[in-house]
């Protein structure tokens, strides 16, 4: 005997989502899912995002990882509020492991969480988490060709960071070639260049993140 | 990787919409999957294998329709497969593209004894 079904494969994860969702809009958190390959900068970039928005915005960090707590404790030396999850074996975080997470952060305290997702292009974009915006980082030392191979990641950001720039000139990395990949696969991505170590371009970073927050804020006194 | 955490979705809801009819067994799942899901299906047949095992859907063959990306293009209304990724409309090399295909990930029916 045949039975239709016709459901979604991941709606009981977009379910928690749309919670996390809620309780974001009650705290007035603006909510940014980091993702990147590994190495390519995520905890770098959070570090001097917590020393540059310090005294403007409050930031938190929900860290996801494999293995360790590595990667919170280099965050939570800029007395941020940091929440570890170690996934385990699982390669990205989805809905249910974030809002885990959120019964230990005051989130009423925070203005901007950030969810540092597991280093991997592919997983991390198959999950909504209940945030408000998707962040990429492609760094110089990876390949230009990255967008084409690895699509969703891409296609689901809304803002894609180039990083290590101050080494494209050691690489073949094709700057160019890597915002036309990107512009392919999503015509309205918004892309940054930035160096972490050098601090090229982490102020119209910083500038995104304030403006995206205000946007926020707006929205919500008019909901 | 990610499959693994598909196929144990997959499991849950045919086991309860079989659970729903008193079924014993489930044969069949027929699962459609856009191809932008990035999903790879021998590896998620292989997870699902794995997952199922001990249930009523142990012996359960998991079909898995590939759906290709399409676009509806929003200046000349043209409809079109995309190809490769290219969110450029073929008629009007316009940009405002809906996407229209090829993001679903659905369990359409299963089949039950």
């Amino acid at each position: 005997m045949k039975i239709n079904v016709m459901q979604d494969v991941l709606q009981a994860n977009d379910r928690i989502a749309q919670n996390n969702k809620e309780l974001f809009k009650k705290n007035r958190n603006l909510v940014i899912n980091l993702m990147s390959s590994p190495g390519a900068g995520k905890t770098s970039l959070l570090e001097k995002t917590a020393e540059r928005l310090a005294g403007k915005l409050r930031l938190g960090v929900i860290v996801g990882d494999i293995e360790t707590t590595r990667d919170a404790d280099r965050i939570s030396k800029f007395k941020i509020p940091t929440i570890q999850l170690t996934t385990g074996t699982a390669c990205h975080l989805d809905a249910n492991m974030v809002s885990s997470a959120l019964p230990h952060m005051d989130l009423s305290k925070i203005d901007i969480l950030v969810v540092e997702n597991v280093g991997n292009l592919v997983c991390p974009a198959e999950f909504i988490i209940g945030e408000d915006y998707k962040v990429m980082i492609l760094s110089v030392t990876e390949g230009d060709e990255k967008p084409l191979k690895y699509p969703l990641m891409f296609r689901e950001s809304s803002l894609m960071l180039i990083n290590k720039i101050d080494l494209v000139l050691y690489t073949n990395f094709n700057i160019g070639e890597a915002k036309a990949n990107a512009g392919k696969i999503n015509p309205d991505i918004e892309i940054i260049e930035i160096s972490c170590t050098q601090g090229t371009g982490l102020d119209s970073w910083i500038s995104w993140l304030i403006n995206k927050h205000r946007k926020k804020l707006g929205e919500l006194a008019h909901a | 990787m990610h499959e693994l955490g598909i196929a144990q979705n997959i499991l849950e809801i045919a086991i309860d919409a079989a659970n729903k009819e008193g079924a014993k067994k489930i044969s069949r799942i027929n699962l459609i999957a856009g191809e932008l899901r990035g999903i790879v299906p021998l590896q998620l047949t292989f997870c699902f294998g794995m997952a199922s095992k001990n249930t009523i859907a142990s012996s359960a063959y998991l079909n898995i329709e590939t759906v290709a990306v399409s676009g509806h293009c929003g200046d000349c209304n043209a409809d079109f497969s995309i190809e490769e990724y290219q969110y450029l409309c073929p008629k009007c090399t316009g940009k405002n593209i809906q996407i229209t295909g090829g993001t679903e990930l659905r369990i359409k029916d299963i089949e039950i004894e």
